[in-house]
């Protein structure tokens, strides 16, 4: 009798316009055109900003010397023109009307500090809001230094290691695998702690508040079936619906992976396939199960006691905030899952995954967090079992 | 048959109720010490004011609340001890009735069949007596949200039949209906008197009463204030009509009946 509830009642919420985009359209589509929008903007922003003539008002540079350097700075670099300003005032000047983008600031004793061998203080001047000057003043004062660098070693009749003595450099020994984890492991169980989360929730409102609502509840209630029954096969339409809008966001991040591009660098790519085994899918969906179970065991009391679609909306709405907050904590490095985080429900799915990704997580912390979050989930449909069974909430 | 013994039904008023209701009191109580028995073959009317206890009654008899205290038997069925078995019984059909709107008729009157555990060959039996009587092929597969009143008001009642329950439940069954639509619904109610099943229904419509029912319960601020057949109520009547009659019973103190 409980699939037969489950079959209706699934019929009747993939009927539902509202419920099918937030269950699978909005999750499927997000993250692909999101992520593309963002990517190609971003691109093509950088793309400009690299094409575009950098004017570089110079001031104090009376030789005429850092005028021929940054000109012979090769133009992969970008294209440049090169202006002489008489102060920095002007200078700045320049920089507010957008005159020039770059200015450079060259002391007045430049020759004097140069012929001494001491350090030439060189000045650049930008906006710092506007995209790719930074990084521009950047390389070109590499390019200058470089100049200067090898200008003062000759004079000196040195080679470069003698005034290098040491070369310090860092072995990363964490497996590819890892760095994926902890960089980009906390983002996974955000996306299907959201989803999961909003999955459920029209299915939630609609079957419970909008059934007592239009009417329909209490007619269902003189149906010779177990309360029980008809809230288990009601409760099992919400935990699919969560399930569904959490995988469909994950099917779209994978399309948004393999064939938009989003991870344009091939090891990457590779770290990602290595990470997608059958053993990882089915790990991170037996962590996704409970966690949703408890979703909508936390919003069909909610849903049961509200008298109208509006009131039931407006409680679980903010709920979301407080159970997706917890999911950022992926976000953070240095919060690693232990014993004491293995107990804090959301906060431990979300460490759980990240070491799931970085294939680093124990069967132990497996089994602890699968544990805790089907203790919850169990009391959250024992929550919802006993709202279910009041008189005053279920009859209007 | 239905029989009630001493039924009582009290509620817990949340401070929101009692600020709306303007009293003190944390208990209201809807339904005290209600006693009949509805015949079969037999159409009973719960007739009273609105805030009566009507729907409350009707509602402790389909099982949807529990009494406080009491008895019910459904068709000699302790519906407290047995709810599931009392409900095999029971059809149920109020004014408000909602139906699955993204559903079609049949749908949902294949899920209700399912759900009273109606079998193949009696369902579609059931499913083309009731199709023919009440005129809806033209519309069983379209969906509920698309359809009229009337068209919704003859799912409902299929609904309410498909399983041929013996005691029929009718709460102020053609509140809200127009005229015609109503008509199906007194249509059905004398077709279940016809056919040997214990109908019970409630209305605030005294000319609605005096149309249809055999037996007669008149009850006020949940206590029954006339218990007996139509033709007692006739002989006893003290005015006129039969809706001042209703009026008077019902402003009445208990000792002046």
């Amino acid at each position: 009798m409980i699939f037969r509830i489950f079959r209706k009642e699934l019929l009747d919420t993939l009927r539902d316009k509202r419920t099918l985009m937030t269950m699978l359209v909005i999750p499927v589509l997000v993250f692909p055109i999101t992520l593309n929008v963002f990517v190609e903007v971003s691109k093509s922003f950088e793309e400009s900003a690299s094409e575009k003539t950098m004017k570089i008002g110079i001031v104090g540079d009376q030789s005429r010397r850092f005028s021929k350097q940054l000109e012979q700075i090769p133009k992969e670099l970008g294209p440049k023109k090169i202006l002489v300003f008489k102060d920095s005032a002007d200078l700045k000047k320049g920089i507010e009307s957008d005159q020039i983008q770059l200015g450079l600031l060259v002391p007045f004793n430049e020759a004097d500090l140069r012929k001494t061998q001491q350090t030439v203080p060189l000045t650049w001047l930008l906006d710092a809001s506007e995209v790719g000057r930074a990084e521009r003043a950047q390389q070109y004062g590499a390019s200058l230094q470089a100049f200067a660098e090898a200008e003062r070693l000759q004079t000196l009749g040195l080679r470069p290691e003698q005034v290098k003595p040491l070369s310090i450099n860092t072995i990363n020994c964490a497996s590819d695998k890892k760095m994926v984890g902890q960089l980009a492991g906390g983002f996974l169980p955000y996306i299907f702690i959201a989803f999961g989360f909003i999955g459920c929730m029209y299915p939630a409102i609609d079957l419970f508040t909008g059934e007592k609502e239009r009417g329909t509840l209490e007619t269902l209630l003189t149906v010779p079936v177990s309360r029980w029954k008809i809230l288990i096969g009601k409760m099992l339409v919400v935990v699919c619906s969560g399930m569904l809008a959490a995988t469909c966001a994950l099917i779209g991040l994978f399309i948004s992976i393999e064939f938009l591009d989003l991870a344009a660098n091939k090891e990457l790519l590779d770290v990602i396939h290595s990470v997608l085994t059958p053993v990882f899918i089915l790990s991170m969906f037996a962590l996704l199960l409970p966690l949703v179970i408890f979703f909508s065991g936390v919003m069909i009391p909610i849903a049961i006691y509200a008298k109208s679609f509006k009131e039931a909306q407006s409680i679980i709405t903010p709920l979301n905030i407080v159970m997706v907050l917890p999911a950022m904590i992926g976000f953070f490095p240095g919060i690693e899952l232990n014993l004491n985080t293995t107990f804090i429900p959301v906060v431990n799915v979300v460490l759980a995954t990240k070491e799931l990704v970085a294939g680093t997580l124990s069967w132990l912390y497996f089994g602890s967090v699968f544990g805790v979050m089907c203790l919850l989930a169990a009391l959250a449909i024992g929550l919802s079992y006993k709202q279910f069974g009041k008189e005053t909430n279920i009859l209007s | 048959m239905i029989k009630i013994e001493n039924l009582h039904k009290t509620f817990a008023l949340t401070k929101q109720q009692r600020k709306e209701l303007n009293t003190d009191q944390k208990i209201a109580t809807a339904v005290q010490d209600l006693s009949f028995t509805c015949q079969p073959g037999r159409i009973f009317s719960l007739l009273g004011p609105n805030g009566a206890g009507k729907t409350t009654s009707l509602r402790m008899i389909a099982t949807l609340i529990a009494p406080t205290s009491g008895q019910i038997q459904i068709n000699g069925i302790d519906a407290l001890k047995e709810p599931q078995e009392a409900r095999k019984h029971i059809g149920f059909l109020t004014g408000s009735t909602g139906l699955y709107a993204r559903l079609t008729p049949i749908e949902v009157i294949d899920y209700y069949a399912d759900l009273y555990g109606v079998d193949k060959h009696m369902r579609e039996k059931r499913k083309e007596e009731l199709f023919t009587l009440l005129n809806m092929q033209d519309f069983l597969h379209k969906r509920i949200g698309k359809l009229s009143t009337g068209m919704k008001q003859k799912v409902s009642i299929c609904r309410t039949m498909i399983h041929d329950p013996s005691v029929v439940i009718f709460d102020e069954p053609t509140s809200g209906l127009d005229v015609i639509t109503a008509e199906n619904i007194i249509k059905l109610i004398r077709s279940c008197k016809e056919q040997g099943k214990t109908v019970i229904f409630s209305s605030h419509i005294m000319s609605e009463v005096d149309l249809l029912c055999d037996d007669l319960a008149i009850i006020h601020q949940g206590q029954l204030k006339f218990n007996g057949t139509m033709s007692d109520f006739r002989t006893q009547m003290q005015t006129s009509n039969l809706t001042e009659e209703f009026i008077r019973i019902v402003q009445a103190p208990n000792s002046a009946l």
